[in-house]
């Protein structure tokens, strides 16, 4: 963690708890049980207060920022008053939203320059709940997602992309554009190995070329419904060209690298590189030339 | 364990077609609904998951995303929340054509007392504002409107004139055959933004023969060409109607439509009204066309392949229905139904009533749906007793045969059609030719979707993306 923002990063974020109400087996940032809010708060005020006026976007991120309660609305109204021009990314596993009342009091600070990335594992509960590592999440999280849209939020879907849902991802597609057309963006993300991933790299990982079709399949149907779709995390090289125009460079920069023989790559400059906290990459990662 | 939501389905060859109100849909192999029905389906089926994210089961009584379900259904029967918005002005019955199917016995260009009476015309758009839709259109029909083409610009200007207070979003489209539109009239319509909507059988020869005419082809195409020319390429869309002859060219109608710069086409039945009620056949017609249509449609996904943007109109608007969580603005596949809720018609006659088939009949001597005079009350036309007796037949959700029907939430209820063809409102499916026709239709697009999905589902998105 920093203790000031830096204005040419494309990563900077208010930590504000590790706790976390999901138990995401492909976690990242494994949650702690300990309540470390107190311990955290007055940093990311003072972190507010120091950032240059001028800072384009700020991420509000943990273990699940909900989780601060009362003080989560307290945190973004103090990013509203004292950074007015600067969008807001929040990462929240959107469970607490289903709780209309709570979603009231984000909805009376007003959706403008925020934007909700908020992950959906499945299309159904069954799948959903399990990777969510919680029974209840997929319900939560879907009321959440709608109190959300009543208040007119910008939404970032994120599909984290794993071994467990990999098959389903044309049907998760469908379930997108029937359920959620309202969603301003949709994310496909490739797994970063480290955290949990690696503790469950058996049931979690998948060398991403491997899913390669329902891949295309998903990535062109929503793209086709109008929806906004992207796919991060992910090299050109380990997937199909046809999905191409889809990838961005996602990787925040201060965790981002680059294989030797990436040099040698013509698709370099437009590539989103690796993850250098990965443990593990993909073992089909190779330059285009 | 889990529980039933209410659903629909049809068993089409080795597979099972299961839908609900929502708009889910699931193809499935044959037999499982009688294993859902069971309880035999294992969690650990890819089938369960499906059942569940379609919202064909739940696993409690009470499903826990019953608000998101709700939001679902009401958005996709938000077409009712505008009420009327299409209302249509039978301005003259007058024409100067004489086609062979014609469907509202028009009468020669110098037949006397059939134009629409100036103070009927203004009391009409006084009774089009009172609709609450924010968004209306304005459609002048015939007879040939533009035989009266004076009046149109009256009707037009009044409209603005008080939409100056109103605000609303007015789309004017003027039904012409083309073939005598003045230039005066072209320069008021490019100054209001008027667009029209012209006839087109297919080729010439097909065309003038429906016509009746040896030279109707001909003046058509140089009618379309000038409102063109005057208005925008984009300005004029056609129509066309499948006449028992046209049953043999599909081909070469999509090719008349392409040929003419047309990007689309609306394969279009005929209906059982006015002079088309002739045909001594109309079960066999209807087998007939819908052979056409899949014939015509194959051809049309053939041109998409190929990379030319050609779409069918009448597929679009099932696929919008079947593909997307949206509503559709089409009368005819609502439910309940488009009379009085999406489309109105103000005649010449002075009277208003419920559609433009319903004033049809009325030129057979028949005004069941007729709902009134243009000067009576706005409640008492939009929901006086004529509505309330419609309204207890008007949607598929209640009427049997379609409350049954796993087409239920695709289709649409049609109780004047009922009346004309079955004499009887409430109607009976089972020898329906319009159930016939639109269930071996809605099947078709299923099937598709279910066994040619690669090759369909890019050029059918492609079709229904960016319009709701």
């Amino acid at each position: 963690m920093r203790d000031s923002f830096d204005i040419n990063s494309n990563d900077n974020a208010l930590f504000t708890t590790a706790m976390c109400s999901n138990r995401c087996l492909m976690c990242c940032q494994p949650p702690s049980e300990k309540n470390d809010i107190e311990m955290l708060w007055g940093k990311n005020i003072k972190l507010i207060d120091t950032a240059p006026k001028e800072l384009p976007s700020i991420g509000v991120t943990g273990g699940e920022p909900t989780l601060l309660g009362g003080r989560f609305f307290e945190l973004i109204r103090h990013i509203r008053i004292t950074l007015p021009n600067t969008e807001v990314h929040i990462l929240s596993n959107g469970r607490a939203f289903s709780d209309k009342q709570f979603t009231r009091q984000l909805g009376e600070i007003g959706p403008e320059k925020i934007l909700l990335g908020i992950p959906l594992h499945s299309d159904n509960q069954l799948d959903h709940d399990f990777i969510a590592g919680a029974k209840g999440a997929y319900t939560d999280t879907l009321l959440g997602l709608y109190n959300l849209a009543r208040w007119s939020f910008d939404i970032e879907l994120r599909v984290v992309l794993t071994k467990l849902n990999y098959q389903r991802l044309p049907q998760i597609a469908h379930f997108i554009y029937r359920n959620l057309p309202f969603v301003r963006y949709i994310s496909l993300m490739g797994l970063e190995y480290t955290g949990y991933t690696i503790k469950n790299a058996e049931q979690v990982w998948i060398d991403p070329v491997d899913m390669a079709e329902p891949m295309c399949e998903a990535t062109l149907f929503l793209a086709s419904t109008g929806l906004d779709v992207s796919i991060f995390n992910l090299s050109q090289c380990v997937l199909p060209e046809r999905i191409w125009p889809f990838v961005r460079k996602s990787i925040s920069d201060w965790k981002n690298r680059f294989e030797p023989f990436c040099d040698q790559c013509r698709l370099k400059p437009d590539c989103c590189g690796l993850f250098a906290t990965s443990k593990k990459q993909s073992l089909n990662l190779h330059p285009l030339v | 364990m889990f529980y039933l939501l209410p659903f629909h389905f049809q068993p089409v060859g080795e597979k099972e077609i299961l839908t609900n109100d929502l708009g889910d849909y699931l193809i499935i192999p044959r037999g499982s609904v009688q294993r859902i029905i069971n309880r035999e389906i294992s969690p650990s089926e890819d089938l369960y998951k499906d059942l569940l994210a379609s919202f064909i089961i739940s696993e409690t009584p009470v499903p826990h995303l019953l608000d998101n379900m709700a939001t679902r259904l009401a958005t996709r029967k938000s077409f009712l929340d505008n009420f009327t918005a299409l209302h249509i002005f039978v301005m003259t019955l007058r024409c100067n054509q004489n086609c062979i199917y014609c469907q509202a016995l028009s009468r020669d260009s110098s037949f006397k007392g059939c134009d629409m009476k100036e103070s009927d015309l203004m009391t009409a758009v006084d009774l089009m504002f009172r609709s609450p839709a924010k968004h209306l259109t304005m459609e002048f029909q015939g007879g040939e409107p533009t035989l009266v083409s004076d009046l149109i610009q009256k009707g037009i200007l009044y409209a603005e004139q008080k939409n100056q207070s109103e605000c609303r979003q007015i789309t004017y489209v003027i039904c012409s055959n083309c073939v005598n539109v003045s230039n005066e009239l072209l320069e008021f319509c490019r100054q209001y933004n008027v667009v029209f909507s012209t006839s087109l059988d297919g080729p010439f020869y097909l065309h003038n023969h429906n016509r009746g005419k040896i030279d109707s082809y001909q003046k058509v195409i140089a009618g379309i060409d000038k409102v063109r020319e005057a208005l925008g390429a984009d300005k004029v869309s056609a129509l066309m109607t499948t006449s028992e002859d046209s049953l043999r060219y599909p081909r070469e109608i999509i090719d008349a439509y392409r040929e003419n710069g047309f990007h689309s086409v609306f394969l279009r039945a005929l209906n059982p009204y006015g002079l088309a009620q002739d045909n001594n056949n109309w079960p066999a017609y209807f087998d007939a066309f819908v052979d056409f249509y899949k014939q015509a449609l194959e051809y049309i996904l053939e041109l998409n392949k190929q990379g030319e943007g050609f779409v069918e109109e009448f597929t679009a608007l099932i696929l919008r229905k079947i593909l997307t969580p949206f509503p559709i603005g089409f009368v005819d596949l609502q439910t309940p139904a488009g009379i009085i809720n999406n489309v109105i018609v103000y005649n010449y006659d002075g009277y208003v009533y419920a559609s433009d088939e319903s004033r049809m009949l009325a030129e057979n001597k028949d005004f069941t749906f007729r709902l009134g005079k243009i000067s009576d009350k706005y409640e008492d036309l939009f929901y006086g007793r004529k509505a309330q007796e419609l309204s207890r037949i008007w949607a598929t959700e209640y009427i049997a045969g379609c409350s049954e029907c796993a087409y239920q939430s695709i289709c649409g209820a049609d109780p004047v059609r009922n009346y004309s063809t079955q004499g009887d409102a409430y109607g009976y499916r089972p020898d329906s030719t319009i159930c016939r026709k639109n269930k071996a239709i809605i099947e078709y697009i299923f099937k598709l979707l279910d066994e040619r999905t690669e090759e369909v589902l890019p050029i059918f998105m492609n079709w229904i993306s960016g319009t709701r």
